[in-house]
This record gives C-alpha cells, structure tokens and sequence, in this order.
C-alpha cells in the first residue's frame, strides 16, 4: 500500500503538469458555460417581457424551462471530453499508481445481473447506472469494482416514486474458500435501537435466510448475518474475518454491505457523493481533491488486504 | 359471549404448544450440528493415516506425538460416546497443531508437494470443525436460555430439559491461523 507521502510525490512530479493543461479547460469551459448562461437569461428575460405584456406571467414559464433544458444540454456537451480527458489522464493514472497491473474502463461497470447475484440488495433496481469500473488481480486475488447508481422507480406523473436501492463502491472479489451456500452481512438497524427484541425481530426476517448469531460481540453490534447453513456461514466468516470486518467498518464510517455468494465475496460501501468525477466550478490546482481520488482508490483496492484475501491456506487455490 | 372462556382455556393451550415445540425445536438443532461435527471428526480421522505416513519419514523429534494421534485414531475408530468425543477433539486439535508447527523445522517436508496438498486440506477441514464447534455452541447457547429463561424454563423443566455444555474453543483458535504458506 503507498502512503500519503509517497502520493504527494507523485502529485507533484508527474500529475501536476497534466493538470495544468485540464485546468486550462476547465477554466474555458467555465468562461463559455457563464457566457451561455447570460445569453440564455437574457432571452427569457425579453420574451418573458414581451409575453408578459400579452398573456400574463405564465407565458414565462415556457421559455424558462426551455432554457434550462438547452442549459443543461449544452452543459453537458461542452463537459464530456473534459470529463474522458480527466479520468484518462488523472484517474487512471492515479489507480496505477496504487496498483500497476489495474485495468481501467471510465465507462464501464459491473452489470446488474452481478449486482442481484450479490443478494445484498432484495429490490431488482429498474434505473441502474454506474461507471469507473477498475479489474485486475491484487496479489493472488481477481477483484473487479466500480461506482455504482441502483434505483428502483414505480408509477408514473405525479404518482412516481424513487427509491434508491444503493448509491456507491461496489467491489467484488474471488474468495479464498469454496463454499455452496449463500451468506449476507447487513448493517445491523434493528438490534442497535431494540436489543434482544431487535435480534427476534430479524429472525424474522424470512426472505432473508436463517438469522446467524455470531459470537463477536463488536460484530454483532455492527451486523446482521443471514445465510443458508450455519456451520458453513461461519467456516466463512471466521473470528479473524469478523475482527477484520468490524476494523474496515470503523475505517471507513460507512454503511457497508457484504456477501458471499458462489465463492465469491461482494463488498457494498455506501457513499452519498460522486466518486471519481472531475470538479467544474473549483480549481484542479489543489492537494484537497486528488487525495480524496487516491483514498476512495486506495480504500476499495485495500479490500484484499483488509479481508485478508490473499492468503491462501485452505484447500482453494 | 361463549368464545370468552373458550379463549381463556386456548390462549394458554397455544403458548404451552408454541414453548414446548420452541422447545424441542432448539433440543434437535443442537442434535443436527452435533451430527456434523461428527461427520467432519470422523473426515480428519481418515486423514490421520495419510498425514502420519507423510511426515513420519522426516520428523524425528515428534515420534511421541504422532504416537498419540496414532492411538487416539484407533480408539476412535472402534466406537466412543459423544462425551469422549468432545473430550477427544481437543487433544487432538492440540496434538495436530504441533505436527503442523514442527513442520517448520524440516524444509524438506515443506517442499512436498503431496504434503502441501495434504496440509491444505487438514487446515480447511479444522477451520470447518472450528466453524461447527461455534455453530454448536451458538445452538446450545439458545437452548440453554430457553431452558434458563421465564418462562420457557417451567416447560423445560417439565420436560426435565436440562442445559448443554458448550465445546471448549482451544485458545489458539480464537487468534488467526498462523500457518502461512507464501515461501
């Protein structure tokens, strides 16, 4: 893992320039994006003078709305290859710098057949968008993760009604054990506010599995378990693993997920901003963000270490 | 108004059906994972041979140890009850440990390939004993509040339930596996 230290080298010696160059967009971008808003209030403030006169203030209302969709449009379309730029030349090279032998793909991401897979998430979201998908092998591990947007939307007109399903890191990874059986680790939200009550109240939950009651008493404050077999839910999360899970969960200070499913181990980190995009309306030329970029790559590369996936001493290879 | 004392017998009759099937429920898990640990008691006795015959030709200090697991192995293979099984299964994870920690000393043995697979296969099979013996106690603690506990402790009693004892976690288990195969 690099440091902190080790990164503001590489800040300096080998990021900077590009960014100097992307600055230079982005502050021309800016410049056009202020220029197209004036011109854009401007006209509605003429039209909207000269239907006021006519029809009263609603005729307004047509050309403002018109205006903000160019807006926006044009936002976009002046943004994209700003945006591509920035995470080809920034991004990408930020994740090699953790970890050389990672691919990047702006675009890509994991699918949503992989996501229901997980069994974290109930809900089949039916507006599912994600980007930055990194893949590769850490040490003896493949591990693949991205930036995930799931959303489930129902009803239409004034009746919609969205509902985010998850928001955030989504990391998969091979685990080192073979297992059949499907085990899931929540955050726990009924035990914390309810106590034993809470703990009755999850063995309830029947759609999830039988409830594990695992012995680590940390673990359980933070978790809720649920899977199919109890001995082979906690061949998986051995006393080790838990201690590791409640340490990457104190790190982080998120809402984390976890699953194992398929010999395989998904890891959900629940985040409320974007993660990866460039900044528009705040100088490039600033320590403050690319550490954030090298933390969040940091964090989610870490998993493998954090879970301990790399060592391999039973019978998986 | 003729359902009032047919509720008040059935309401009681229920709870008393409810605790007593809680009841024998919680008794038949223990019994299940029970089983299971058996099953994978009786896997890392089949592989004691293997293990012996592979290490026997190197190790020269641990003559004493492998005895044991010889004669332990033997014991089992002509029928214990439960109790001596438990008893069992701690020397025995406590002999198997030092054959796995003397390991360390004979750089020959660990360049086997044979005994790398073999070795694998001993360190998952006593992570999933380790996974059932928690799996077990996690069942007995269940049963053991329900026999302990108002009210289902009068029903219990009745049953003349009585508590379970737990396995015994060897310390060494508690910390994570140490044996590390990166050469």
């Amino acid at each position: 893992m690099k440091t902190l230290d080790e990164f503001r080298a590489f800040y300096e010696g080998e990021l900077m320039k590009d960014l100097r160059a992307l600055e230079a967009r982005r502050a021309g971008i800016c410049r056009n994006l202020l220029i197209l808003f004036v011109a854009l209030a401007l006209i509605v403030l003429v039209i909207g003078v000269a239907l006021g006169m006519a029809g009263g203030p609603a005729a307004v209302f047509v050309p403002a709305v018109l205006s903000v969709v160019i807006g926006s449009l044009a936002a976009a379309f002046m943004t994209k290859g700003y945006k591509r730029d920035f995470k080809l030349r920034i991004i990408e090279r930020i994740i090699r710098f953790v970890e050389p032998q990672l691919n990047y793909k702006p675009t890509g991401y994991i699918d949503r057949e992989t996501f229901m897979m997980s069994r974290i998430f109930t809900t089949r979201p039916n507006r599912y968008k994600g980007d930055d998908l990194v893949s590769g092998t850490v040490g003896r591990t493949d591990m693949k993760f991205c930036e995930l947007n799931a959303v489930h939307e129902s009803g239409s007109g004034k009746n919609k009604h969205r509902v985010t399903i998850f928001k955030g890191l989504f990391f998969v990874a091979d685990f080192h054990k073979d297992f059949r059986t499907k085990t899931v680790v929540l955050p726990d939200t009924a035990e914390k506010l309810f106590g034993r009550l809470g703990q009755k109240l999850q063995a309830m939950n029947v759609f999830r599995g039988s409830l594990i009651k695992l012995e680590d008493p940390e673990f359980e404050r933070h978790f809720a378990v649920y899977g199919d077999d109890q001995i082979e839910s906690r061949y998986i999360l051995s006393p080790g693993l838990m201690e590791r899970i409640v340490q990457f969960k104190v790190k982080t200070d998120r809402k984390i997920y976890l699953s194992f499913v398929a010999s395989s181990v998904f890891v959900a980190v629940s985040y409320t901003r974007n993660l990866f995009e460039p900044r528009l309306f705040r100088t490039l030329l600033d320590f403050t963000p690319m550490q954030q970029y090298f933390e969040d790559v940091q964090l989610a590369v870490g998993i493998v270490d954090d879970l301990n996936l790399n060592t391999r001493i039973w019978s998986k290879e | 108004m003729w359902w009032i004392p047919v509720a008040i017998l059935a309401v009681p009759l229920i709870i008393l059906v409810l605790i007593y099937n809680g009841l024998i429920a919680k008794k038949n898990r223990v019994a299940n994972v029970f089983g299971t640990i058996d099953v994978m008691l009786k896997k890392r006795f089949d592989l004691i041979p293997q293990l012996v015959v592979a290490v026997k030709g190197y190790m020269k200090h641990e003559r004493e140890v492998l005895e044991e697991i010889t004669q332990m192995r033997a014991r089992a293979m002509q029928g214990i009850s439960d109790e001596e099984q438990v008893a069992m299964d701690g020397r025995m994870t406590e002999a198997l440990n030092k054959v796995m920690l003397a390991v360390e000393n004979y750089p020959d043995l660990k360049a086997s390939g044979n005994f790398l697979h073999l070795q694998r296969t001993m360190t998952d099979l006593e992570e999933q004993i380790s996974a059932a013996r928690r799996a077990y106690n996690a069942a007995v603690m269940d049963y053991n509040n329900a026999v302990e506990m108002f009210p289902t402790n009068i029903v219990a009693g009745m049953m003349s339930y009585k508590t379970k004892r737990y396995f015994e976690i060897p310390a060494e288990e508690r910390a994570a596996v140490k044996v590390n195969l990166d050469r």
